[in-house]
Order: C-alpha cells, then structure tokens, then sequence
C-alpha cells in the first residue's frame, strides 16, 4: 500500500478488478476488446462498477458520498482509464454533479445524491449542438417560460450517454437577444419527462470508444419544471463554465490511464521480442523511446498532481490551471502513445494478436480526450485571454506576494499534507492573473540554491537542475517581456502566434511543476525520486521543444530511468511518481515472440 | 501579434469628469484600442456584444477595470449590465468609484520585467527572491 492515503481506493479497486492482461478478470482486456468489436454498451461492466460502489466517490461526503479529495479522484480514474477508456469516461460522466454540486440547491443536491447512490443513477451532459460546436452562446435549443417552469424545444448532439442517462444536464437559450446571460442550466431528470416530448438520436459511429452511447437528444415542447434549473435563469454559462474548470483538468485522468497502458504493452512486446540476436529492449533506440515515454507520463503526473490538490486550496486560479492542464496532458501523452508504436512494429496496427490488440483500441480511444471537453484551440484561446493579466500580476509581486505564494506551494505541492475541504464557490471565471505554479518559479530556484549548500544530492544532478531551471526563467522572462510589448485584441480572431506563445506557457507550466514537485517531496517518494535524474531528464525533455540543446545530457541517466521502468513493468505497479501496486496475477506467459529470456539490465 | 506602435492613452484619466463619464470614457477607449474600432462609432448605450466583445472578453474587460481602479468586482459585471451605460450606472452606485478615480494619480504603468540576463558564470542565479520588496 503506498503510504499516501488518497491512493487507497485506486489500489483496493485495482485489486478488486483484478490484472486486465488476465482473461478472467472484471474488465480484462480481452473482455474489452470484445465490447469494442462488438460496439455495445458495456452495461454488465458498469453494473460491476456500481455494484463496487465506486458510484459513492463522486459523491461529497458532506453529501453522503464518499468523495474528499480530487487527488484520489484522479488515481481511481486512472485505475479505470488503463483498462478502458469506454467504461472509463462512460462511469465518470458521473463527474458532472459537480454542476450541481457547485450551483444545485440543497434540494436538488439531496435529490442527485440519493438517486446516484441508491438507484444507480447516471449523468449527461448536453451543451454540444450539430450547428454550434463549442460555440455555446450561440446555440439553438430554447427554453421558454411558462407558469411552473420551462418548455424546451431543440436538439443536443453528439452527446455520451444521452440516451442510456437518468440524468442530463441541458444548456438551453432562455433569451433570444443572445448574451452572455441567455443561457439557463437545467438538470433535466428524464424519469420525470412526458415520453412524448423528448427523443433519443441514433448512435454515432466513432473511430474510438465504438462502445460508448455517442447520440443526442431531441425535445419537443418540453415541459421541465422550475425545480430542475440551476441558479437563476440567465445563469447557465456561468455554472457551464466553472463545471468545466473541473472536468476539464480531469480529462488528463484518462490520459495518463490510456499513457500507462500503451506503455505497458509495447514493453511486454519489447521484453519478448528478439531480433538482430537482442531482445529489442536492449536495442539503444528503443530503450530510449521507451524511457522517453516513461518521462512524459512522469512530467504528465507533475503538472496533474499538483491540479488534483490545487482545487482544494487555490480554486480562484483554475480558470487558468484547467486550460494549461487540459491542453498540455491530453497532447504530451497522444505525442507519446505515437512515439512508442514504432516499438511494437506491426503489431499496433493489430486488432489482435498481441495482448489481444490493445494497443490499437488505446489508440483510437485516446484520441478523442484531448477533443472533447473544450479542445485544444478552446483551451488555448481561454488561456491566451489571461496572457496579459497573468505578465502584469507576475512583473508585480512583492516580498510579501511570494511569502503568502511559498507557503500556497508548500500545501498544493506537498503529497504527504491533507488537502483542505473543497469549496467550489471560490471558482472564479477569470484568475486575475495569478498563477502559483509558474510565479513561484523564483522559490523553486530558491530552494535548489540551499540544496546545493546542504549537499544532500549528487552535485551533478543539481548543478544540471540549476543550469536547466534558470532556462525556464528566462525563458519565462522572455515570455512576459513579449506579451507586455504585444497589442491584445479581443475575440476570437487571435493570431495563430499567440496560441504557440500558449503552447510555450505550458510547457514552463508543466517543467516548473515537475521541479516544485521534486522540491517538496524528494525525501517520501522513493530513491529512484529522491535522486533527480528522472527530472533532470524531463526539464531536458521539455525545454528542447523550446530552445537547442544538446540531444544527451547524460546516458547513464537515461539507464536509470530505463531501470525503474523495468522494474515497475517487473512488479506491476503503475508508471508514475506515485507508483501504487497494480494488481496482480499467475496467468501463463503468453508466447515469446522468440526464444529470448525476460531481463533486466544490470 | 503587433507590437504596439505607443504608449496607450488609456492610463490618462480624465479627472475632472465626473465618476460616470470617467468610466464611460475609460470603458470606450479599452474598447476601441483592443477591438480596433473608431471610438467615435461606440455608443454607451449599446450591448457589448454589439462591438464584438463576446461572453469571455467581457469577463477579461473587468480584469482591466479592476485593475484600472484597483477595486474587486464581480465576474460577471457585463454580463448582468452588458452596456457601458448601465455598467458605469452600477459600479457609481454600488463601488466607491469616486475615490478610487481620485487615487489613480498615483498609479504606475506597467513596465516589462528586467530580462534575466543569460548568466555565462554558474554563480549569479542564487537568492532571485533578493528580486522582490
């Protein structure tokens, strides 16, 4: 059991589910690969899910759920995301009662638990329309008034879950004139419709997640009664757009479950295969791909760590935290699944054969993460309205600013301290131009400075942190000094610079959260942590996308992150910083794929 | 992105207004530097929306009048009073706009962080927190 309590119903509902490789587990690959090819909704799976209770953890506790932390929240959907991101994102459209509870009335929150709790109750989420896209203000499903509540007139598609959904929340035009108050939010319980006037829309064939209920939904004078609104009429986008602040910084959960999984596989094949009279693991390049991959899940789990505890401490913030996190995850790890296939050779194309084919599933699956829930371009556009706020709060931080900012880091990036109780009602639309992570960046060097004095690391290591961490501050330097000396428009016409002017910002995102991570727990994840190369190796990583640098920094690094892959490949526990034990099984060794013997490099 | 050709002639408050013109004229000369738009063609009495200004630009507009009048306002302040008119008429009313326009006297302009000079030595990168006062 790790010694960090919020991994603890991952690890029980890992060893619960049982080793996916093992046929005879819950959801194990091959069953997974069965419900893909057969496109089916997985009920039986989700049952098992229910039945598990996991439904209980996206529950506030205060609510009669289980629900304390978002960081556990993260591990146990990464623990469903390795097996399949289908059952993955198809259980926890369940974290859409965030919507209710960060805006539901007391009555609409009992009523949303007790239901999810004790009926298996489900969610949807329904903003989406076939003409409007991500385009919310301007969509065409309306909700008028009439005594007692609303009619609703229009369609939602493609929505998850739409039909096989007890719940769905609906963003609907209240206000012809348009504006940013012409939306209305309800939680439309659909047991209590006329069956009359609503329709479900056909499935949608998908190139991933084929077993998922992708359709819509359709209503026809609706009638939905007041007790169903959110807030007030004309709240909706308000309560849409906080809901996303936490979904979005969520998505990166399926991500780096996908990421763990592709990963996996491809060193199952590489441990096996011979060619050349090596096993392909001993092949310099692929040892390198691999490692590479073992590095963007580590510099993936830096930046959404430290997210997960951050709501609970700085939910002010996330307007800008959500959108570096949703774009930077979901992208690092599709570059990473695409970079390590050359390793398996013809066999990612397989819808069989090794590993039952789930490497190709993870594929086409995971490419839809970084799609949904507000792209890419969304993302990066929410961001890059916040560039010049965040320059102007950074160029004007005092003493005082970064004491209160140092002890704000110490509590987000600290794994061993409890994260407070979540308040949702601190979620601001716009942060002001605080951003903690990247604007401590001075303290983490700060702290590096005394480590070097007290000598507790390998001087190399640190001398090479220094060199790399003083990078990112010029490079941010030079960021801040770009983005005063620009001309900011409004809009949706921003130049197609400023969004690789976006890009770059997460990058200093990620690399800063990767060393305030290292900084703060370097003596309580392990030895492998506490040494440092692993982050040496990412800063590297990172920082060449930005400026050049030489390819190697240092080959015996590499070798030690290539020995802590294995060895987690070895013991089965998860690629992370947080490396928790995966579960488990004797099943027989499936065929070598020549006669070559399992090893490890000593 | 453009580099800006000068120094913006926003910061030169109008002090001898009263509070609602000064908010009106700050609000409209934000509004045409960042949508380039001839402030002539702004009327105070329209939607935002009417000059482009969409859902989230707005929430980014109360950032530079927060900032602008060192004051703590709501999100949603041009959602819920979404012309300049109305906007001005209800932070007259529910901020101490008056004074917070009196003080801006003393308010510095941005100015771009110092560049971190490329360091060719190792030493020199220690105590950056020496920075901040």
């Amino acid at each position: 059991m790790s010694h960090l309590k919020p991994y603890w119903v991952a690890q029980a509902l890992e060893k619960d589910l049982g080793d996916p490789f093992d046929p005879s587990s819950a959801l194990s690959f091959k069953r997974i690969i069965e419900i893909d090819e057969s496109e089916e909704f997985p009920q039986e799976e989700i049952d098992w899910l229910y039945n598990w209770k996991l439904q209980h953890y996206y529950i506030p506790a205060e609510l009669g759920g289980e629900f304390t932390s978002f960081e556990e929240f993260l591990a146990f959907v990464r623990v469903l995301a390795r097996r399949d991101q289908t059952i993955g994102i198809a259980m926890t459209t369940l974290f859409w009662s965030f919507i209710t509870w960060i805006g539901g009335s007391d009555a609409q929150k009992q009523a949303l638990s007790q239901r999810v709790k004790n009926e298996n109750g489900t969610l949807s989420l329904g903003y989406s329309e076939r003409e409007h896209g991500s385009d919310l203000v301007g969509g065409s499903l309306t909700a008028t008034k009439v005594p007692g509540g609303y009619l609703l007139n229009g369609e939602k598609w493609p929505i998850n879950r739409a039909t096989r959904s007890d719940f769905i929340y609906i963003i609907a035009k209240s206000d012809p004139q348009g504006g940013a108050k012409c939306l209305t939010l309800f939680m439309v319980d659909k047991r209590e419709l006329n069956r009359d006037h609503y329709y479900n829309l056909p499935k949608i064939l998908t190139h991933g997640i084929r077993a998922s209920d992708m359709s819509g939904i359709g209503f026809n004078n609706c009638f939905v009664p007041d007790s169903m609104r959110i807030q007030n009429e004309g709240d909706g986008l308000e309560y849409a757009l906080k809901g996303f602040q936490i979904t979005r910084t969520f998505c990166a959960a399926f991500s780096l479950g996908a990421g763990d999984t592709a990963l996996r596989t491809t060193l199952n094949f590489a441990l096996k295969r011979t060619l050349y009279n090596k096993t392909v693991i001993d092949l310099p390049q692929p040892r390198k791909t691999l490692v590479d991959a073992f590095l963007d899940l580590l510099i993936s789990d830096c930046e959404t760590i430290p997210a997960a505890r951050g709501f609970h401490i700085i939910p002010e913030q996330f307007s800008v935290w959500a959108s570096v996190v949703k774009y930077f995850v979901p992208v690092q790890i599709e570059t990473m699944i695409n970079n390590v296939y050359v390793v398996l050779g013809s066999r990612f194309y397989f819808r069989e054969e090794h590993d039952y084919g789930i490497f190709q599933k993870v594929l086409r699956d995971n490419s839809v993460i970084s799609m949904f829930d507000g792209s890419t371009v969304v993302n990066l556009h929410a961001l890059i309205l916040q560039l010049r706020p965040l320059t102007k709060y950074r160029s004007r931080r005092t003493a005082a600013t970064m004491a209160a900012l140092s002890d704000r880091l110490e509590s987000i990036f600290s794994l061993e301290k409890a994260v407070p109780k979540l308040q949702p009602e601190k979620l601001d639309l716009f942060g002001r131009g605080v951003d903690d992570p990247l604007q401590g960046l001075e303290i983490a060097l700060d702290r590096l400075s005394g480590l070097k004095e007290a000598g507790e690391v390998d001087g190399q290591v640190i001398a090479h942190l220094s060199e790399l961490s003083l990078i990112i501050l010029e490079e941010l330097d030079l960021h801040d000094h770009q983005i005063s000396h620009s001309k900011f428009e409004f809009g949706h016409d921003q130049s197609p610079e400023l969004f690789e002017i976006a890009k770059k910002y997460c990058t200093l995102h990620a690399a800063t959260c990767c060393l305030h991570i290292w900084l703060y727990n370097r003596t309580v994840l392990g030895d492998f942590f506490a040494q440092g190369e692993w982050l040496v190796l990412s800063l590297h990583r990172l920082l060449r996308t930005l400026r050049p640098l030489p390819y190697t920094i240092s080959d015996r690094y590499v070798e030690s992150v290539a020995q802590e892959l294995l060895k987690l490949h070895k013991e089965a526990k998860l690629f992370s910083i947080v490396p928790f034990q995966l579960a488990q099984s004797q099943i027989p060794k499936d065929k070598s794929y020549a006669n070559s013997e399992f090893q490890l490099h000593n | 992105m453009q580099t800006q050709s000068s120094s913006s002639t926003i910061e030169e408050t109008k002090i001898a207004l009263n509070p609602t013109e000064a908010l009106q004229d700050w609000l409209v000369a934000q509004l045409s530097t960042q949508l380039s738009l001839d402030a002539s063609t702004i009327k105070v009495s329209e939607p935002l929306t009417r000059y482009g200004l969409d859902s989230i630009d707005a929430v980014t507009l109360v950032g530079d009048l927060e900032e602008w009048l060192d004051l703590e306002l709501p999100d949603t302040l041009f959602w819920d009073h979404p012309s300049i008119a109305q906007a001005s008429a209800y932070l007259v009313e529910n901020f101490e706009v008056e004074n917070a326009i009196a003080s801006l006297a003393t308010e510095t302009k941005v100015t771009a962080p110092a560049i971190t000079e490329p360091s060719t030595e190792k030493k020199g990168w220690g105590n950056l927190l020496g920075r901040f006062k």
